[in-house]
């Protein structure tokens, strides 16, 4: 029996790095399922396409780049620049399908420009990737410096119109758990993706030149051909990436999507692709992109982790497959080289094993290493949270705590028919405020001692909130944050219902780490309301 | 004769390593000669160097001192990209030195009250200095590690510190971004003798780098570990080691970067201290004419090269590009470099200059 598992593990050794991460995904939504009970509702779930349909759908493209060994750092700039340009265009009165048709264009076009580059005048993909992506972002801003907003009607139905998914929802009342169109889209083309990946001539033949691109050559297959399609084909899925981005969000600016690669090369290195090529699963990079998400939303639930874990724990996740990747690949030869030497010498088979032994230990050494440094780092990063909480707060004023944020309180006064509550809690003297803005102009603020009250019309209030759904309030540009307030600093806590829906962000402020419109939403806020003598 | 030995001279100039990047150099700057007028003007104010050029030097520090540890990475073969990463962090450890009090630790009611006085500072400025740069170096030993030891691609090893950096940066700070008040950390990035002081700092780096590569034997190692790491191995060079000290020296680079960059602007932003620097400092390596390849180097090129990308973003300053569009430019350039140094444009000059001469 053992040996039967045995044997089926080696011999589906290639499809170990995916099912790691399928498993990894599994294990770590039902851990924060037990933990948290707001994840067992389906729509989180569901949220996770619905929130990262353009990562997957530009991580698909960067799946096929890097199976032919190469790298596509451009696909930020893309996404950025068909999210700005669509939006232009569509002021400009376009028609959207028409819009959307170029926007393709025009990403393939970059796209084979950039494999022109690579394939014939032999540029490393890396820097002839990075030119693409410098200039692309670079003309996001000959365009426009300031974020445009889509009012196209097209666009506004494709991004809100919800498909219920029967079972979990009542089709009478319309409410329940649902995905978007965008989320079909995306299945739509993995699905497609997995075809030409494992079922066509041009897949093979991606998978020949990842493998051994001389060799492939040799072979007679169309090397430079596949190489200049495989770029056209990331250009093509970074631009519908920006389209889909921009039908969610609703807008284009040249500052979305920073830093975006590096999200979508760790989501593929998770799903299990091999960055020197050759090796992985189309079906891989879906769950990478899923873990990727995941963390964010665990960190979400958590509320006590700051936001920068996420990145903490991609860096660590990424390397974790790396090693695992690496021990396979050096097993294989390992075997190879054994089977040669078993024929011809056995006494060289000793010294071949001793330093791959020695490459093993080495990594999961600095596994080890490296979760222990994790684990280490999560108890310190609570002992300075508490004692941030206790020893700053001694010499700077006397005995002063940092209250906990009423969320009950704010809860309940949304309910009463507030449409927005916006607390703010900490400084040198641990204030505790909580405001609410009701419909008829009336502002009520409490410290939990006294309150004040102060009146403004209506069209005010109107106007305060259609100014904070401009600044993207229930984009997903508007993420929690939070880290312990340092002596000076406030943390916030911001409930806004705008036509049917409501959205609660938290975030502290002279840190880092808050979203650029957050600041923004709190001073227009703190503009309006009354404040404490 | 004299024809023979005039082409043989212009052979040898073209054929220098420091022939591109001094022509792309001179392009941008004739470029600001005809377009913007008084650019090459200088003034002195308070005995101290003021102008147009001086500012080219001193912004483009950073980007010289990424450079000249990134040459010798590239040249073993590999590439570093978490650099901007190490400068964060670096910029991290040397704040929070200084001003502990922001992340809650507690200091005697004595100090206290100095915390916003510009002459007071936690640790001595030398403890700060040398805990940064060992921090730096540690984080630059574990690239090598993974790549030399561990024998990840390079670009895979560093893109995780890449990735993580800068969240470890954040976690070093808990977020904040800590104002520097200390005046004389603020010289290193700030301070002027007659040029920058940051100037010095590169200058003093550039000839640690010039004597351990050409009057000891690492510099032919180096190089002889990127032309074939296993024939390197089998003469008798210890390649890991040498990849092993060249990025720890990259590490070391990249925190000194880290330190002038922070305290150019006195403050630690994690996000933003040494964002896609990683990728300037590889362009500057490439424009001086060292091959992602590996093999021979040149450091003094790569200090041009990091020249020609800080002349092109002042130039573009200059004649009023919107800073956010600069890059694109930057692109371009990039363009316009790789079009000059790959073999097929190469080869198609020769010939075509070939069939002059006869």
């Amino acid at each position: 029996m053992l040996q039967k598992i045995g044997a089926l593990i080696s011999n589906n050794r290639r499809f170990i790095p995916l099912s790691a991460t399928v498993t990894l995904f599994f294990v770590a939504y039902a851990v924060g399922a037990v933990f948290y009970e707001g994840m067992r509702d389906p729509q989180v779930f569901l949220n996770l396409f619905r929130s990262y349909h353009y990562m997957l759908i530009s991580a698909i493209g960067m799946t096929f780049v890097m199976l032919t060994g190469g790298i596509d750092l451009s696909v930020s700039g893309v996404v950025a620049l068909t999210t700005v340009a669509s939006a232009a265009l569509l002021r400009e009165g376009w028609n959207p399908w028409a819009v959307m048709l170029v926007m393709l264009v025009m990403g393939m076009a970059l796209g084979a420009i950039m494999g022109a580059f690579i394939t014939y005048l032999k540029v490393q993909p890396f820097i002839a990737t990075l030119a693409g992506m410098w200039v692309a972002r670079g003309l996001c801003f000959f365009i426009s410096d300031d974020a445009i907003a889509i009012n196209d009607r097209v666009y506004r139905l494709l991004g809100m119109t919800k498909i219920l998914i029967p079972g979990l929802a009542d089709p009478i009342t319309k409410q329940g758990d649902y995905i978007s169109i965008l989320v079909v889209v995306m299945l739509v083309v993995l699905a497609v993706a997995i075809y030409i990946a494992h079922y066509t001539r041009f897949g093979r033949t991606v998978y020949a030149i990842g493998g051994n691109e001389q060799s492939a050559r040799l072979m007679g297959l169309p090397v430079n051909r596949t190489k200049m399609l495989v770029y056209t084909l990331s250009g093509f899925c970074s631009a519908l990436a920006g389209i889909t981005y921009s039908i969610y969000v609703l807008s284009g600016h040249g500052l979305y999507a920073g830093g975006f690669e590096l999200d979508v090369i760790a989501s593929v290195v998770m799903g299990g692709t091999m960055l020197s090529g050759g090796a992985g699963y189309v079906f891989g990079t879906l769950f990478g992109v899923l873990v990727n998400g995941l963390i964010q939303t665990l960190i979400q639930f958590n509320g006590q982790l700051s936001s920068w874990w996420t990145k903490i724990v991609i860096g660590v996740l990424t390397l974790v497959f790396i090693g695992v990747q690496s021990l396979l690949a050096a097993r294989k030869t390992r075997q190879l080289a054994s089977k040669k030497m078993m024929s011809q010498a056995k006494e060289v088979v000793a010294p071949a094993s001793k330093p791959r032994n020695r490459q093993i230990l080495l990594l999961g050494g600095g596994a080890i290493i490296v979760i222990v440094l994790a684990v280490l780092a999560i108890n310190g990063a609570q002992n300075v949270a508490r004692g941030s909480v206790t020893n700053i707060s001694t010499p700077t004023s006397a005995a002063c705590q940092l209250k906990p944020f009423r969320q009950d309180q704010a809860a309940s006064l949304m309910k009463a028919g507030a449409i927005l509550a916006y607390e703010r809690n900490g400084g040198s003297n641990c204030i505790d405020e909580l405001y609410s803005v009701y419909p008829d102009g009336r502002i009520v603020g409490d410290d939990g001692t006294k309150k004040i009250e102060k009146q403004v019309t209506p069209a005010d209030v109107g106007k305060l909130l259609s100014d904070i759904n401009d600044k993207g309030w229930f984009t997903d540009e508007m993420y929690d944050t939070w880290h312990t307030p340092c002596g000076q600093c406030y943390g916030y806590y911001l409930t806004v219902s705008y036509k049917g829906q409501a959205k609660t962000v938290k975030a502290v402020d002279g840190g880092t780490d808050a979203p650029a419109n957050y600041w923004q939403v709190v001073s227009t806020i703190n503009g309006v309301i009354p404040h404490f003598p | 004769m004299t024809q023979s030995k005039s082409s043989l001279t212009w052979r040898k100039i073209t054929e220098s390593k420091l022939f591109f990047p001094f022509l792309a150099l001179g392009l941008i700057l004739l470029f600001d000669l005809i377009f913007v007028p008084g650019f090459f003007a200088l003034t002195t104010k308070g005995g101290h160097l003021y102008g147009n050029l001086i500012d080219i030097l001193r912004n483009g520090s950073c980007i010289m001192l990424l450079g000249i540890g990134m040459t010798l990475v590239i040249a073993t073969g590999g590439v570093d990209l978490s650099v901007g990463a190490v400068m964060a962090i670096a910029a991290s450890v040397a704040a929070i030195m200084m001003n502990p009090v922001i992340i809650g630790v507690k200091l005697p009611p004595n100090l206290m009250k100095f915390i916003n006085d510009p002459n007071f500072t936690y640790a001595p400025l030398w403890e700060v200095v040398l805990v940064t740069l060992i921090v730096a170096t540690i984080c630059g030993l574990w690239n090598g590690l993974l790549v030399a030891y561990g024998r990840i691609q390079a670009m895979v090893a560093t893109l995780i510190l890449m990735i993580a950096g800068r969240g470890i940066a954040q976690l070093i700070t808990n977020g904040v971004r800590i104002q520097i008040f200390y005046e004389p950390y603020a010289f290193i990035g700030n301070g002027w003798l007659i040029l920058p002081f940051s100037l010095y700092i590169v200058a003093f780096v550039f000839a640690i780098a010039w004597i351990l590569t050409r009057k000891t034997a690492i510099g032919m190692f180096i190089e002889s570990v990127g032309i074939n790491f296993r024939s390197s191995f089998f003469s008798g060079i210890d390649e890991k080691k040498i990849k092993l000290i060249a990025y720890a020296f990259c590490g070391f680079c990249a925190g000194v970067a880290g330190l002038v960059a922070s305290s150019n602007i006195k403050t630690s932003d994690s996000n933003n201290i040494g964002l896609y620097f990683e990728l300037d400092a590889i362009l500057a390596v490439v424009i001086g004419g060292t091959l992602m390849a590996g093999g021979r180097f040149s450091l003094l090129a790569s200090i041009v090269g990091a020249l020609v990308i800080q002349a092109t973003t002042t130039s573009m300053y200059a004649i009023g590009v919107p800073a956010n569009a600069v890059i694109a430019i930057k692109g371009l350039v990039v363009v316009f470099v790789i079009l000059l140094y790959s073999e097929q444009v190469r080869g198609f000059v020769r010939r075509i200059t070939a069939q002059k001469g006869t």
